[in-house]
């Protein structure tokens, strides 16, 4: 019976950390340089003390991060945290009961302005606030629409609205087919229970026509079938495209050294990507796009807006980054113009 | 009549620990018996219990009640013909539920197990009735949890609900051992009267030997997993205590002990 | 006020589950880890459901079968195939997992749009203006009800003390006749429709089914039996079924006042789990089972 009861216990913690690394929101592990900017110069501080409510779904460096910058642009509003701001960060740490639990208290207490980062979280949010006036800002969204939080026109279905972290396709494509003006197919590994993945991927398929690509996806089902699933694609492809999939990115280094002996050159998604051997990515930075966030929660703490009258936001902007050491490698020349556009550029491939 | 035909069975066969429990055993018992088998420890007596209730599967040969093959039938499918109490007077009966439950349980034991109340009603004054016979006051704690009665109130209980509906065997595995003098007594009083008024047909276990002596109409002896005497009517009235303990001597001598 | 009801209305939804771990846990003493992909597995059939347009209510019963299915088959793998209890709810856990997926399509499917068992033009003509804030309330508590009542009245039937004495002493239920391991399956079967009904009205009330719901089931409805039949034991007469009702409220109610105290949620594993660990410790003396074949 004792023995019977710990062993029980152990697994059930085993299974948990287990499921909760393959369930938080379809973000990408690794944490994003937290370069805080020294914030512009003080602006005056907004009327009235205010009270918001930040339900993050996990811990994770670009939810982290979305929320620093949550912060930052508030505080360029001149909402700031300590003299007219109250804020009640809560984690739920992937867990939805308790993110349930968080949103559910937010409303109790009467918070001026819930915030939810990442799609469970806003969702618990958006119902906890349901019945009452409080309105919800999300972000790190990847797909609002699919979330029920807005219709097809981007407007909100109810009190909420926010910025999605969609990944920049277009500009990826564009800059992969700058990159390699003879590529013919891109392909992609993903895994299938991730949402986010396989609405993305929907997208690669909507747009690699425009650019002259033919698109070769492999869905996996855990990390474990990375290694076949990448000797399969690689016979198929001329180069290879990430996503923010949290299981392939675990198994990225596997995927670069298999595709390097081929010669075959990876694009990533994300800054962190690129740093590790990715060749190039347009990706979005998260601290923007929580300053953008930021800057939507204090028109509706203004009362300039309403919630439900603001469209949701992607961020406009991607930047590229590029390894040009990675470049070097491969065999591949990178155009000065290019070059130049990157917004941060590696000379190393980070071990 | 109970039959066991050619039983072979061993034990970690094929295996430096092989060991052989049975081989070629055949062994019979007439309806209306009432046999007891003694023997020393691992003579076999109470895996021949277990083969014929079925909780251990034999190797090969066939176990016939009333010439039926019954060698294929799981350990519980035998139970509805087979009453057993254990040794452990906890395994007869349910220490998370009360004496009421526990005799209604055991008295609906051949009917079906459905949504039926749990309780019948109407038989709680035959269940007081049956409990009033062992003289233990337990008719007037129907509401009390087994769990918290002696061990040997429960295996009074035990040989109650495993004789409360019709069977034709029933099996005793030691069942005085674990308790103390006394109460062994009584337990082996009332089963002699069960036994005698339900004419069950039963098979003994025990390593009291004037307990083997006293009850039943025919005495077994077992070592090494084979029949070393076997006395009958009114060969086995003439047994004496003693007899059967020079016989235990000799084997042990035989053993080098 | 509005705090104390969410830990109601949550404490409420995880009694359901928690009264299947109750089964498992307590009656049949098998720790039973199906019921973390079976709480979803309820979810996730709700939401495929609803998004079809079908009727919320129906979804109850659907679930309930869907659940009671998975609880069959954990116990065939352990009955039939003699796989460790342990190990035969992990096995169907992992499965489900997949399974949940396929059923709801994808990992995170919304339900804000749809009319669910609480809010719908039905009930909202009927409840009165004035009750509105406790229209959910009263709709958990009278299905909670129900599922209690009908589960206390099983467990008083034949066939209920027969899965009883499956938990209690299984030579028993051989001794009876009976094949305790088609009354172990059937114990399974009951506590993980539970454990999926919970799941549909957890997916109802949250509005949303996402994957990641399933996480921890085990742990929380292990700490609301425990914490509620180890509180209620000093109490007279209460039952052990309504023990793990106030067990899995008082638990909603703990995790809602650490957070208001400022815990973080990624420490509440661990304060859980040591928590867990000395009410178990203190209750351990109570109860010796017999364990014959095991």
């Amino acid at each position: 019976m004792k023995k019977k009861m710990v062993s029980m216990l152990l697994c059930t913690g085993m299974v948990l950390s287990m499921l909760a690394g393959c369930s938080q929101a379809a973000k990408l592990s690794t944490v994003m340089a937290a370069g805080k900017e020294t914030s512009s110069s003080t602006e005056e501080l907004a009327e009235g003390n205010y009270k918001i409510g930040i339900a993050q779904f996990a811990q994770h460096g670009s939810l982290d991060n979305c929320r620093e910058g949550f912060l930052q642009g508030l505080e360029e509003e001149g909402f700031v945290e300590g003299e007219n701001l109250e804020i009640d960060y809560q984690n739920s740490d992937a867990d939805m009961g308790t993110a349930g639990t968080i949103a559910q208290g937010f409303a109790a207490k009467g918070v001026d302005l819930m915030c939810g980062i990442a799609t469970p979280a806003a969702q618990a949010c958006y119902n906890a606030a349901l019945k009452t006036e409080i309105p919800t800002i999300y972000t790190a969204v990847t797909d609002p629409v699919a979330a029920e939080l807005a219709t097809e026109d981007q407007m909100p279905t109810g009190n909420a609205t926010g910025t999605s972290d969609k990944l920049p396709v277009e500009a990826q494509l564009k800059m992969i087919r700058e990159l390699l003006p003879e590529a013919k197919t891109i392909g992609i590994i993903y895994t299938t229970s991730e949402v986010n993945s396989e609405s993305t991927i929907k997208e690669y398929e909507a747009l690699v026509g425009e650019y002259g690509f033919a698109l070769e996806t492999v869905g996996i089902a855990t990390i474990a079938d990375v290694p076949s699933a990448a000797d399969t694609i690689l016979e198929k492809v001329d180069c290879l495209n990430n996503l923010t999939d949290n299981t392939v990115v675990s198994a990225l280094p596997t995927i670069l050294d298999k595709a390097n002996k081929k010669g075959i050159p990876v694009f990533g998604s994300e800054v962190e990507q690129v740093k590790i051997g990715c060749l190039a990515s347009e990706g979005i930075d998260y601290i923007a796009l929580g300053k953008q966030t930021g800057k939507m929660a204090a028109q509706v703490l203004k009362g300039e807006m309403k919630a439900e009258e603001m469209p949701f936001e992607s961020i406009t902007e991607s930047n590229l980054y590029l390894n040009t050491k990675v470049a070097e490698n491969l065999g591949i020349s990178v155009s000065d113009e290019v070059k130049d556009r990157a917004a941060e550029t590696f000379t190393e491939i980070e071990e | 009549m109970l039959e066991l035909r050619n039983i072979n069975k061993y034990y970690n066969p094929g295996t430096i620990n092989e060991m052989c429990l049975f081989d070629n055993f055949n062994f019979k018992v007439d309806t209306g018996d009432f046999v007891s088998v003694v023997g020393s420890n691992g003579s076999g007596k109470t895996s021949m219990l277990n083969i014929i209730c079925g909780s251990i599967d034999v190797d090969s040969g066939s176990i016939n009640i009333d010439g039926k093959d019954i060698t294929r039938e799981k350990e519980y499918q035998r139970h509805t013909y087979i009453g057993r109490v254990y040794q452990n007077p906890a395994m007869g009966t349910c220490p998370d539920m009360t004496i009421l439950e526990n005799m209604s349980l055991a008295d609906n034991k051949g009917k079906k197990y459905n949504l039926r109340a749990g309780v019948n009603k109407k038989r709680i004054d035959f269940y007081r009735s049956n409990l009033r016979q062992l003289n233990l006051g337990l008719e007037d704690k129907l509401h009390i949890k087994v769990g918290s009665l002696s061990g040997g109130q429960r295996q009074a209980m035990a040989l109650l609900m495993s004789t409360m509906t019709p069977i034709d065997f029933l099996i005793l595995d030691e069942h005085t051992a674990a308790l103390d003098p006394k109460t062994a007594e009584i337990i082996m009083e009332l089963t002699d009267k069960i036994v005698s008024e339900k004419k069950l047909t039963t098979i003994m276990v025990t390593h009291n030997l004037r307990y083997a002596v006293e009850y039943g109409n025919r005495l077994v002896m077992m070592h090494q997993g084979k029949v070393i005497l076997d006395r009958n009517g009114s060969q086995k009235d003439n047994m004496e205590v003693d007899e059967i303990l020079e016989r235990f001597n000799e084997i042990s001598i035989e053993c080098g002990n | 006020m509005s705090i104390i009801i969410g830990v109601l209305e949550q404490g409420m939804i995880y009694a359901m589950m928690a009264l299947g771990i109750y089964i498992t846990y307590k009656i049949l003493d098998f720790p039973d880890l199906t019921v973390d992909g079976s709480f979803p597995l309820g979810a996730a059939v709700t939401a495929a459901l609803m998004v079809k347009g079908m009727n919320p209510y129906l979804t109850l019963p659907i679930s309930f079968a869907a659940g009671a299915a998975a609880g069959i088959l954990t116990g065939i793998i352990h009955v039939k195939f003699k796989v460790r209890d342990l190990l035969s709810g992990i096995i169907m856990m992992t499965a489900l997992y997949t399974i949940n997926l396929k059923i709801a399509g994808k990992a995170n499917v919304p339900l804000f749009s749809l009319e669910n068992i609480f809010d719908n033009k039905v009930l909202d003509s009927i409840v009165p203006e004035a009750a509105a804030p406790y229209q959910t309330l009263v709709m958990i508590l009278i299905i909670l009800l129900i599922v209690k009542l009908l589960l206390d009245g099983f467990l008083r039937t034949r066939s209920g003390f027969l899965l009883r004495a499956a938990g209690d002493n299984p030579v028993l239920v051989t001794s009876l006749a009976k094949d305790s391991g088609k009354v172990k399956i059937l114990g399974l079967a009951i506590a993980n429709g539970l454990v999926a009904l919970s799941g549909c009205v957890f997916a109802q009330w949250q509005r949303v089914f996402d994957i990641s719901v399933g996480t921890g089931t085990m742990v929380i409805g292990l700490a609301s039996v425990i914490i509620g039949v180890n509180l209620c034991r000093f109490l007279p007469r209460v039952k052990d079924t309504f023990a793990v009702l106030i067990g899995s409220v008082i638990y909603r109610a703990c995790v809602a006042a650490a957070l208001q105290l400022g815990l973080q949620a990624n420490d509440m594993k661990l304060i859980t789990a040591a928590l867990f660990f000395i009410i178990l410790c203190i209750s351990m003396d109570r109860k010796k089972k017999v364990k014959a074949h095991a």
